[in-house]
């Protein structure tokens, strides 16, 4: 399957529509069609209930469409099992969440390795990657650390190692700065950025602008339907939104100061999350 | 998931709550101690009573007359509610039936005290028997007492009871129920103190034993003869061996319903009880087993609670631990994942409690038994049950809440605040 499925769209997805039995029929998504080529990097941006959420869940296998074909890795979603659709899901998707969604009593390199064990990777093998992909992701000294000894941009950063985990075909974040004040919110999108250079298929859900437009092309959601397919002339990158930053607060705040507000606002959100 | 990585992760699980899995395990705990507890107990009160006489029994049949409900349903145990129907008329044509041995008489005197070298303890009775009642016992030191005299042998127990030990030789002072009191000369100590005999009861205690034709002194009117004669409220009938022994029973019964002295002088509502050793060892156990089992019923209630604290606990854990749930199947956990997992800490739980309760079980049965003073018995196949049923109760507690995790809805248990 792997060896065909090279030349093959990393997600396909043909005329999906997905239902919701509400009383009464809701449509989430009506007709759509989209590839997700390989090695690119898409934003899907689009209002409140127009789709977003329900998109994310079809590609990340975590839900079926009622019409319509659906292909993730060259494989037939819709043919699916419940059980092979799982393993599609573990060793094929890699997902960022807005909330992080770390495992509270696993440290760092345990969540990391979470995807692993349910695969079947050897514990020897999986310590080894968790340690890789921690030290990657800028935290290879904060690997025996719990969820709650570390700050909304570190935990990011290991939710990111673990998509990473089982070198997943895409890499699906659902807002992943929304958590996140505005420099560490960089920091992660500079990150995102490293992966998409390293040939990583990320596909990014978010409502901002600046955050979609660090993406190759944008597709437009409205009331289910794809509106539009934007292509992004002028990628945002690190360097540029270093230098919007700069331009912003005026005199340029040094880097180390901007990091401690960082750390202290996202301490303080996580606090609020907790309670 | 490897078993063992599904160990270790339940085992923090269950760590993260210390307290609150401390409460559930202790839950099993009490109920795997109580049934451990009642089942030692039930072992050591077994041994207690019957002892050693669950061993060979030499062929004899024993016989009194019993109110007839207790005699037809076996309770009561050997000579329970026996009236003064047999007498020396009765024992002597019983002695000349076809494979009989010997019959011999089993008489209680009913006393109130005995006294040694100045030291006086109570008593409630003392046993009268002929000499050969006594000849298959083994002899400490001493010889048996003869008839008609005024010798007396003792267990080593009732030997030992006094300040001072009665040797042979040395004079005991026995006090009557009537108030009277009689001198006698101990002339043999016996080896055990084991019961001689199913009327004596089966425990260890201390007996003294007289000869019956000096200290037995109820009478009755024979009725064929109408001499006055002993009469006894219990004898037992030796059969020539054990081949003999089922005739033996019968004709001992046939006697006695037929034409015997006994069969006049029986009350209505009584019936005559003729058992051998083994029926009465055999009635005896039945009846400890069924004690047994009724506290041991109880106590597996007490288990019972335990595992529905397990369960009740898995489900708690599985509601608050919904989100984490759905991390796991978006990170490609199956649903046999899930399961496995709170099925895996379930059963630690489960064995946990079950290896601390034997402890607790065995520490429990310990001190029971040396309070009430019984020999301490281990019914080990009933430690494995236990453990057994302590995992076997952790699984299937575990199993309804895990089957619910199992099916959680990833998208539904993501959004799970």
């Amino acid at each position: 399957m792997a060896s065909t499925a090279e030349s093959e769209a990393a997600v396909s997805l043909a005329d999906v529509t997905k239902t919701y039995d509400m009383g009464g029929t809701v449509y989430a998504l009506r007709d759509l069609s989209l590839e997700v080529p390989r090695g690119s990097y898409t934003a899907v941006m689009g209002p409140s209930g127009s789709g977003k959420s329900t998109l994310l869940n079809l590609v990340g296998c975590l839900d079926t469409p009622t019409e319509g074909g659906l292909t993730v890795d060259g494989a037939d979603v819709v043919a699916m099992s419940d059980r092979e659709r799982t393993r599609l899901r573990g060793g094929e998707i890699g997902f960022v969440f807005q909330t992080f969604n770390l495992m509270p009593k696993l440290t760092a390199a345990e969540n990391v390795a979470l995807p692993m064990v349910f695969q079947g990777v050897s514990r020897g093998e999986r310590s080894t990657r968790a340690a890789e992909l921690l030290e990657q992701v800028g935290l290879g000294d904060r690997t025996g650390h719990r969820p709650n000894e570390l700050s909304g941009g570190q935990r990011q950063r290991v939710a990111i190692a673990r998509a990473l985990a089982n070198d997943p075909t895409l890499l699906l974040a659902d807002e992943p700065t929304g958590n996140l004040d505005t420099e560490t919110g960089r920091e992660i999108m500079a990150l995102f950025e490293r992966l998409y250079q390293r040939g990583n298929t990320i596909l990014v859900v978010t409502h901002e602008r600046d955050i979609a437009e660090h993406a190759e092309r944008i597709v437009h959601l409205l009331d289910g339907e794809l509106e539009r397919v934007e292509t992004v002339d002028e990628r945002r990158t690190p360097e540029t939104d270093a230098a919007l930053a700069a331009d912003v607060s005026g005199d340029g705040a040094s880097g180390a100061e901007g990091e401690t507000t960082a750390a202290a606002e996202s301490d303080s959100a996580s606090a609020t999350e907790e309670a | 998931m490897e078993f063992v990585q599904s160990l270790r992760m339940a085992w923090s699980a269950i760590r993260s709550h210390k307290l609150r899995s401390a409460l559930t395990t202790l839950g099993v705990v009490i109920g795997i101690a109580a049934v451990i507890t009642f089942v030692t107990l039930g072992a050591s009160l077994q041994a207690a009573v019957i002892g050693d006489v669950g061993g060979d029994q030499p062929p004899v049949v024993n016989v009194w007359a019993g109110p007839e409900d207790a005699v037809g349903s076996g309770q009561g145990g050997p000579g329970f509610g026996a009236q003064p129907v047999l007498t020396q008329h009765d024992v002597d044509r019983l002695e000349r039936l076809n494979g009989v041995d010997s019959v011999d008489p089993y008489g209680r005197v009913a006393t109130t005290a005995l006294e040694y070298g100045g030291d006086r303890v109570a008593s409630d009775g003392i046993v009268a028997v002929t000499p050969a009642y006594l000849e298959d016992e083994p002899l400490g030191e001493g010889r048996y007492f003869e008839s008609g005299t005024r010798e007396a042998v003792l267990n080593p127990r009732a030997a030992e009871q006094f300040d001072t030990n009665v040797t042979v030789g040395s004079e005991l002072t026995i006090t009557l129920a009537n108030g009277s009191t009689r001198a006698v000369t101990v002339v043999g100590i016996l080896e055990e103190s084991t019961s001689t005999g199913p009327f004596e009861g089966f425990s260890t205690s201390p007996r003294v034993y007289v000869p019956v034709d000096t200290f037995y002194t109820d009478t009755v009117t024979t009725p064929t003869t109408g001499e006055q004669a002993r009469v006894y409220r219990t004898i037992s009938v030796t059969a020539t061996g054990h081949g003999a022994l089922p005739d033996v029973q019968d004709r001992v019964r046939s006697y006695l319903e037929e034409d015997s002295d006994a069969a006049q002088l029986v009350p209505s509502g009584y019936v005559f009880a003729v058992r051998t050793n083994e029926e009465l060892v055999a009635q005896i156990q039945s009846l400890l087993d069924q004690l047994t089992g009724f506290v041991t019923g109880i106590a597996l209630l007490s288990l019972l609670v335990g595992s529905i604290g397990i369960a009740n606990i898995m489900l708690v854990s599985v509601t608050e631990r919904t989100r984490e749930i759905g991390i796991m199947k978006a990170v490609g956990a199956q649903r046999r994942d899930v399961l496995q997992l709170f099925l895996v800490e379930a059963s630690i739980i489960g064995a946990i409690g079950a290896v601390l309760g034997t402890l607790l079980g065995i520490a429990g049965g310990w001190a029971a038994t040396s309070l009430l003073d019984f020999p301490l018995e281990f019914p080990l196949e009933w430690f494995g049950i236990a453990v057994a049923v302590g995992m076997l109760v952790g699984v299937l507690a575990g199993l309804y809440p895990a089957w619910n995790a199992s099916r959680l809805d990833p998208i539904e248990s993501l959004r799970y605040e």
